[in-house]
């Protein structure tokens, strides 16, 4: 393909004149660029965020004021290397295990 | 539905109640129950609008609405602390220049007490496009019947509290209120007898 032909291809679903108009065209192909750099790394805070919140969800069932916190707490005191993306995996596939963990750790 | 029509004892409100269940989509969800007898206003809503959210599943997901039906009975039992059953005012505004209304929690509790419950969740949640959603997943019930009788309801145990003791002069005044009636039934025993006498030991 021509340059130009790629230029207007990548733009190719925009909405209006985003679509048919070169200049126009060519501006919103950086926005739309900048905007997935930015989301690439968003992704990742996304993901992080809605993993804290599973794991706060169910870490709050286990007992009296013990909470998301507390868990990572003495999971850096154990050293123990989970990342926030296996310990929502755990919850969601199998909850005693994670109870286990975090008994364990807690004494 | 006929069963549900049966087990309820007051039909005005039983259009309100099973207003919007259609719309609802997932049967998958739990009915859970409130008991607001006694429960301090803001805590039980607090509660109430994390189940709501569905913030206590590990399936939580911030886009879709996941959580479970509420219901709250005895809602005209809640409690306040404080000087808030004359001081809470809400406020809202009509529109027209000038026209703030207000109205107090105690006028409020006389019209419908379901309202202070509805409203304090309601604030609890997030304002987005769930929010009506979530909103229609909520039921509230002044007395503690309800005609969703034949579902499979399930309790909500409320988190343990650690309630702060009283302050001083508050306590002085409690201990002041309880001698006043404790010399009422005597003085008034004094008067009339032994009947009287006879009530109070038993009661002692």
């Amino acid at each position: 393909l021509v340059d130009v032909e790629k230029n207007s291809l990548f733009a190719s679903s925009f909405r209006g004149a985003h679509s048919r108009l070169t200049r126009t065209i060519t501006q919103q192909r950086i926005r739309a660029l900048v905007s997935a750099h930015q989301d690439r790394d968003m992704k990742k805070r996304d993901f992080c965020h809605l993993w804290i919140t599973r794991i706060n969800a169910i870490i709050r069932g286990v007992g009296v004021s013990y909470s998301y916190s507390r868990l990572i707490r003495n999971l850096y005191n154990k050293q123990l290397l989970l990342n926030h993306k296996i310990l929502a995996q755990i919850i969601i596939s199998n909850r005693n295990c994670l109870y286990m963990i975090s008994n364990e750790i807690r004494k | 539905m006929a069963a549900q029509a049966a087990a309820t004892t007051f039909n005005g409100n039983l259009k309100k109640a099973l207003a919007g269940l259609r719309r609802i989509n997932l049967e998958g969800l739990r009915w859970r129950v409130f008991d607001a007898k006694g429960q301090v206003l803001g805590r039980l809503a607090s509660q109430i609008s994390t189940v709501i959210q569905g913030k206590d599943k590990p399936t939580y997901a911030p886009n879709r609405d996941d959580g479970d039906m509420c219901i709250v009975i005895n809602a005209k039992d809640v409690c306040v602390t404080g000087r808030k059953l004359t001081d809470k005012v809400y406020y809202w505004h009509t529109g027209y220049v000038g026209h703030l209304k207000e109205r107090s929690l105690k006028d409020q509790m006389a019209k419908d007490p379901t309202e202070v419950i509805r409203k304090a969740v309601l604030r609890m949640l997030p304002r987005n496009k769930l929010r009506d959603d979530r909103d229609r997943k909520l039921r509230i019930f002044a007395d503690s019947e309800h005609p969703f009788g034949d579902r499979p309801l399930e309790p909500y145990m409320m988190p343990p509290r650690k309630v702060r003791e009283m302050r001083p002069r508050v306590r002085r005044a409690l201990i002041r209120a309880q001698k006043k009636a404790e010399e009422q039934e005597q003085g008034g025993s004094q008067r009339k007898g032994r009947k009287r006498e006879a009530k109070t030991e038993v009661a002692a």
